[in-house]
């Protein structure tokens, strides 16, 4: 099987953006990754693009070139942009293809995402009576998690405040402005414990990268990064999962504990080793779970490790330098794109303002989302 | 596929509050000036299965993992003709 690498990265802002549409975004984005790796589109084989508002972001060839290329489109939730990097990874891998583009792009409304609960297997009922609501999941589950690990809601506030600093310094975020600890614990209670601005919200932009095969790869890069694993999971009988209307008395582990596992065995890569992470932080009590459920500590470490600072962008394991989901929205399909944007830059040392100091060498990137669906990334230079 | 009968009490795994008005396909009839936040809860029915639904509460305060609860029936919406919707929620006890 080929090796994979990531020879060049773009990404429009997140943000909102008026009439532009999510197309004409994604098409910034891919043009931005050509760049970087210095190539023009007709050198490119294949493509794989993700939306969840576009039915079909293949259409972006329009403003590229229509050279006739295989351009699949895909969606998986909030797993759809780790979705479009692992298919086309698996393309190069294969050795069907030499060189490809994935990309993201989305143009949501404000509040949060609703649809017919019965396209998630959730019965009618389930969307009437008040209960088809994302966010109250998320309420839910770290509420339980406080309560079995200890953690406090003051460590979600720190959580949220050190993504709305690291979005601070980053010119392409959706939020730019500190919000002090005192402002988000005060913030308008949305779902028990988590508060308005301890939540991500939909908004709108695109990403793209450009992967070849690793034997190649030093003819576009001076400093190619290696995507060492993919791995995406569903979730496994048992789990309380978003818009589950019911669960098992057995737990089981989340698809994200799963994936990464899979991705780590993949990578030969552990924990450990990993020198920047990108989790998703839907909201501020996601981050902290996701620590644990990804292997970078042990259940209620969280509550002692971010009071120190480790997850800050000058700590032991920096989370979400860009500001992560919290700073830059959720335009779904472009999402996880947006964070293999980021280890991208934080590993060959182009992050500007947030650069993780020490020359990290292995960066690592995670999506969760409904109905229970998980993807993981690991990168290294 | 067998129908079963499942406790009417149970205790609750974890909960939190709905603190905006839901978007559509919610069937309630509040607004955004009228709407009040709603308690949900996961709720451990026995030993055979956790279920979701509204509670009757949604005072922090009030509410507790492990905390017993019972099923009772409460109003949803009413309809123009004036006949009450209800549907299902749990009550601390």
């Amino acid at each position: 099987m080929q090796d994979v690498a990531i020879i060049g990265v773009g990404l429009h802002p997140f943000g909102r953006f008026g009439t532009k549409s999510a197309i004409e975004m994604g098409a910034e984005a891919i043009r931005a990754a050509l760049a970087d790796a210095g190539l023009s589109w007709r050198e490119i084989q294949f493509a794989f693009g993700g939306s969840f508002e576009v039915d079909n972001p293949d259409a972006v060839v329009a403003m590229l070139g229509c050279t006739g290329i295989p351009f699949m489109d895909v969606y998986n939730g909030c797993a759809t942009a780790a979705t479009a990097l692992e298919l086309t990874a698996d393309s190069i891998r294969m050795g069907k293809y030499d060189i490809g583009v994935a990309v993201g792009m989305d143009k949501h409304l404000p509040g949060a995402f609703t649809s017919d609960p019965v396209h998630y297997c959730a019965p009618s009922w389930y969307g009437q009576n008040g209960q088809f609501i994302t966010t109250k999941f998320f309420g839910m589950k770290i509420n339980r998690y406080m309560h079995d690990h200890g953690i406090s809601s003051k460590t979600l506030a720190r959580v949220a405040a050190k993504n709305y600093r690291n979005g601070a310094l980053n010119p392409k975020a959706f939020r730019r402005k500190p919000v002090s600890e005192d402002e988000i614990l005060g913030a308008k209670m949305l779902n028990y414990p988590l508060t308005h601005y301890m939540f991500c919200a939909p908004d709108e932009g695109a990403a793209a990268a450009v992967l070849c095969r690793a034997d190649i790869a030093h003819r576009y890069a001076s400093k190619p990064i290696f995507l060492k694993a993919t791995a995406l999971r569903t979730r496994q009988y048992g789990a309380y999962e978003v818009h589950s209307s019911w669960a098992a008395v057995q737990n089981t582990a989340s698809p994200t504990t799963y994936a990464s596992r899979a991705a780590y065995e993949a990578a030969g890569i552990g924990p450990e080793d990993v020198d920047v992470v990108q989790l998703q932080d839907t909201d501020a009590g996601a981050e902290v779970i996701h620590m644990a459920e990804n292997g970078f500590c042990a259940d209620g470490e969280q509550e002692k490790l971010i009071a120190e600072g480790t997850t800050e962008i000058s700590g032991k394991l920096p989370i979400n330098t860009d500001g992560g989901l919290i700073a830059n929205g959720e335009p779904v399909g472009a999402s996880g794109l947006r964070q293999v944007h980021e280890l991208v830059l934080q590993l060959r040392g182009q992050a500007g303002e947030r650069q993780v100091p020490g020359k990290p060498g292995v960066g690592y990137a995670q999506l969760y989302g409904a109905p229970g669906t998980a993807g993981v990334s690991i990168l290294s230079i | 596929m067998e129908r079963r009968l499942l406790p009417r009490r149970g205790t609750i795994w974890s909960w939190t509050t709905q603190g905006f008005l839901p978007k559509e396909p919610y069937a309630g009839d509040e607004t955004p000036e009228t709407f009040k936040p709603f308690g949900m809860g996961l709720i451990q029915l026995g030993d055979e299965i956790r279920v979701e639904a509204r509670l009757t509460e949604s005072d922090p305060t009030k509410l507790r993992i492990g905390g017993d609860v019972e099923l009772v029936i409460i109003p949803l919406r009413t309809e123009a003709s004036g006949r009450q919707v209800v549907t299902f929620a749990f009550t601390p006890i």
